[in-house]
């Protein structure tokens, strides 16, 4: 494990510790949308083929489904959805990365899982303020490669509610929900 | 369940109670008088007063009657606890050795009179306190009790993985069967097939045993009301008896816990609506004291309870009338009964012109139909003026695992719960007709609303002329579901959905099937609210306020 040396900026400081595990030091799983994603290892608990996701009515869009996950429901979440990109079309590539969100446990469908990525902290830094609105706090940061750039998620932000926009079919299930 | 399993279950309890109370006592002894340690007292030895009457031991209970009024004496501050404190501590005992005796023996019911006097005389100071009785050292111990307290999550934790087991059985059948076609009936398919079929068994009986231990009799619940319903009647000048029946009848604890606010609201009513007072029964030839009953039984997969009482009828003039007030029917309506009943189940609704403690005020039947609803259950009420009222609810025996028809709409299953569904029929495309933009079906001489579910869930794919309807039944309603075919019936275990995007609208939870698909177990209550909203779009009347905070909260507590 490489030693770990905060950037005199000081911005890192607060984006590292939530990407750090103490033994393991500053590990990613990315994945791509487009861009290059990642989340700390530590989260992800395994990355599986997407197969036979159940469709949820009067969900919000960005709710893929849930899938069966040794007898568990479990749900997925579109990233490409939730994160406002063009849509895909699963494919070959597809994956579903599970994942731990403080208490809960999401499936996340990402187009094709890169890898495990060591970062160096010096290299990650926050992610241009310009490019941030105030509902992606989500965006922890960005963290710099050789000849790319891994944009860093915060997966509980992403699925705090109050960051989650009310989509179309929320809406919808409102007017039915008033009797409810 | 047996009277001795009662008798064990009433020692369990007082034993507890009984508890309580000794250690209270010593600490009065030991630390003087203090009215919160008297007081703590009071609710035990009352829950024990109770039990004890309702199990006939009479003696008992006049006997803890009457330290109970040692207990108010000393809270009143007419008597200093030092000066009783040694009767009372003698009574603990006493009622320890009755405790015992009973559970030598269940049959017997001891006679405390010698010990009821004595206590009188203490507390009319004409005994200037005696030498502490011997006692039965071995009865300090209590009775050996055949039962433990465990905690309830454990049992939801067990039937988790029970449910998992009965998936995982299901696919390795299926793998069976697809093994059975490769290599035919060789002999060591053949002992696939025995080792499956009694490890199913085995499943099926560690299913059913867990899912018993979750079971309480319904006396449970039924045992909170006698004192409610003295209580309500009282000031109403009513005399009211509360009679059960079939109160031994078991039910899951998740039931039970679920059932109580719906058979309040329905009790309260009897109560305040159903029973006349006094003078009106004596005047109508009836017998001065009305009479409610709380009858319990079980049928097949279902458990029914009713709520009977002998009083005057729901009177469906009058449930015109307020509805007519409330703009719910236009004064030329004609209503037949079927209506005017399932008016009353609606939000907001109440003919009473004065309001009571707790009833009246237009919420109740409202919310006993929608938690009913939410227990996958029916409710239906039958009324004969001047002679009294029934409702009817039918559960099923638990939450966790149900009876479910799986349906299919486009290319999609969902799983109906059978106890919502009255029958399903096999309709086509013409037998639909269309009423004011509501599509409507004459079934048994009734025009009852459609619901398609594919366009419910949004659900594509291509309608058939021929499909099917699923009849559902709410208290006197009916109401059609339109599925494109039937996969017949099966037992599902309810798994809640995760809400981390929000509910989804429609969907009561998932289930697991034994090939790995999920499938999404329909809320009945949205398709009710749906033609409920249609009705509402018809009428004035957009909103109860009302009925606002009770929706919410009843909202809250779906899983």
């Amino acid at each position: 494990m490489p030693e770990i040396h905060l950037p005199a900026s000081g911005l890192a400081e607060e984006i590292l510790p939530r990407y750090q595990d103490k033994k393991q030091g500053f590990h990613l799983v990315t994945f791509h949308l487009g861009e290059e994603y990642g989340v700390p290892i530590h989260q992800v608990r395994e990355i599986i083929r997407v197969s036979g996701i159940t469709m949820v009515p009067n969900s919000p869009s960005y709710m893929e489904g849930v899938i069966n996950l040794r007898g568990r429901v479990l749900p997925v979440l579109n990233l490409r959805k939730r994160l406002k990109l063009a849509a895909k079309e699963i494919g070959k590539t597809s994956r579903i990365v599970v994942a731990e969100a403080g208490e809960k446990v999401i499936g996340l469908l990402v187009d094709a899982v890169s890898h495990v990525i060591r970062v160096a902290p010096e290299s990650v830094e926050s992610a241009p303020e310009e490019v941030l609105e105030i509902d992606t706090d989500y965006i922890t940061g960005v963290g710099k490669l050789k000849n790319r750039l891994v944009i860093l998620l915060d997966l509980e932000k992403l699925l705090r509610r109050e960051n989650i926009e009310t989509s179309d079919i929320e809406d919808q299930g409102g007017t039915h929900g008033k009797e409810d | 369940m047996e009277y001795s399993e009662l008798v064990k279950d009433f020692l369990d309890d007082a034993e507890g109670h009984l508890g309580v109370f000794d250690s209270a006592l010593l600490s009065l002894e030991k630390d003087n008088y203090h009215r919160e340690v008297v007081v703590s007292t009071l609710g035990p030895l009352h829950t024990l007063k109770g039990n004890s009457g309702m199990m006939g031991y009479e003696s008992l209970k006049v006997y803890i009657h009457q330290i109970e009024e040692v207990l108010k004496k000393v809270l009143d501050q007419e008597v200093a606890i030092e000066t009783v404190i040694d009767a009372l501590l003698d009574s603990a005992n006493v009622i320890r050795e009755v405790l015992q005796a009973i559970g030598n023996n269940p049959s017997s019911n001891p006679d405390l009179t010698d010990h009821i006097l004595a206590i009188q005389k203490r507390l009319s100071g004409t005994d200037g306190g005696t030498a502490r009785r011997e006692i039965d050292l071995t009865s300090y111990l209590g009775t050996k009790t055949d039962t433990i307290k465990v905690d309830f999550k454990r049992f939801d934790d067990l039937l988790n993985l029970v449910g998992e087991l009965v998936i995982y059985k299901t696919r390795l059948n299926q793998i069976e069967t697809q093994m059975r076609g490769v290599i035919g009936s060789k002999s060591v398919a053949k002992e696939l097939s025995g080792g499956l079929e009694l490890m199913g068994k085995t499943i099926a009986g560690l299913q059913e045993g867990i899912m018993r231990a979750r079971m309480l009799p319904v006396l449970h619940v039924f045992g909170k009301f006698p004192r409610m319903v003295r209580d309500l009647a009282r000031p109403q000048e009513k005399e009211v008896e509360l009679v059960f029946e079939g109160e031994e009848t078991e039910l899951d604890k998740t039931v039970i816990d679920e059932i109580e606010e719906p058979l309040l609201h329905i009790i309260r009513n009897a109560v305040d609506h159903g029973i006349e007072d006094v003078k009106e029964r004596v005047r109508t030839g009836k017998d001065r004291r009305g009479i409610i009953t709380l009858a319990a039984g079980q049928e097949s997969n279902y458990v029914i309870i009713q709520v009977k009482d002998d009083g005057r009828g729901i009177d469906f003039d009058r449930v015109r009338e307020a509805a007519i007030g409330k703009g719910l029917l236009k004064a030329d309506d004609v209503p037949d009964k079927e209506d005017l009943v399932s008016l009353i189940f609606g939000a907001g609704f109440s003919t009473k012109k004065e309001t009571t403690d707790i009833s009246g005020r237009g919420i109740g039947l409202d919310i006993v139909s929608r938690n009913i609803s939410k227990l996958n259950g029916q409710i239906t009420v039958d009324s004969v003026p001047g002679r009294g009222t029934v409702f009817t609810i039918k559960l099923p025996l638990s939450l966790a695992i149900i009876p479910a028809l799986m349906v299919e709409a486009g290319e999609e299953v969902y799983a109906i719960p059978m106890s919502a569904v009255d029958e399903s029929i096999k309709v086509r495309e013409q037998d639909i007709h269309v009423i004011n933009d509501h599509e409507v079906i004459r079934f048994r001489e009734r025009v009852i609303p459609v619901v398609r579910l594919d366009e419910f869930f949004n659900i594509p794919g291509n309608r058939k002329n021929r499909f099917y309807l699923i009849i559902l039944g709410r208290a006197e309603k009916r109401l059609a579901v339109a599925v494109d075919r039937l996969r017949g019936q099966q037992e599902i275990v309810i798994k809640p959905l995760d809400d981390t995007f929000g509910k989804s609208y429609g969907i009561a939870g998932a289930s697991v099937l034994g090939d790995g698909r999920i499938v999404l177990i329909a809320d009945v209550i949205a398709f009710w609210n749906k033609t409920l909203e249609q009705r509402k779009r018809g009428s004035e009347e957009q909103s109860d306020p009302a009925s606002g905070p009770l929706f919410v909260r009843a909202r809250e507590q779906e899983v």
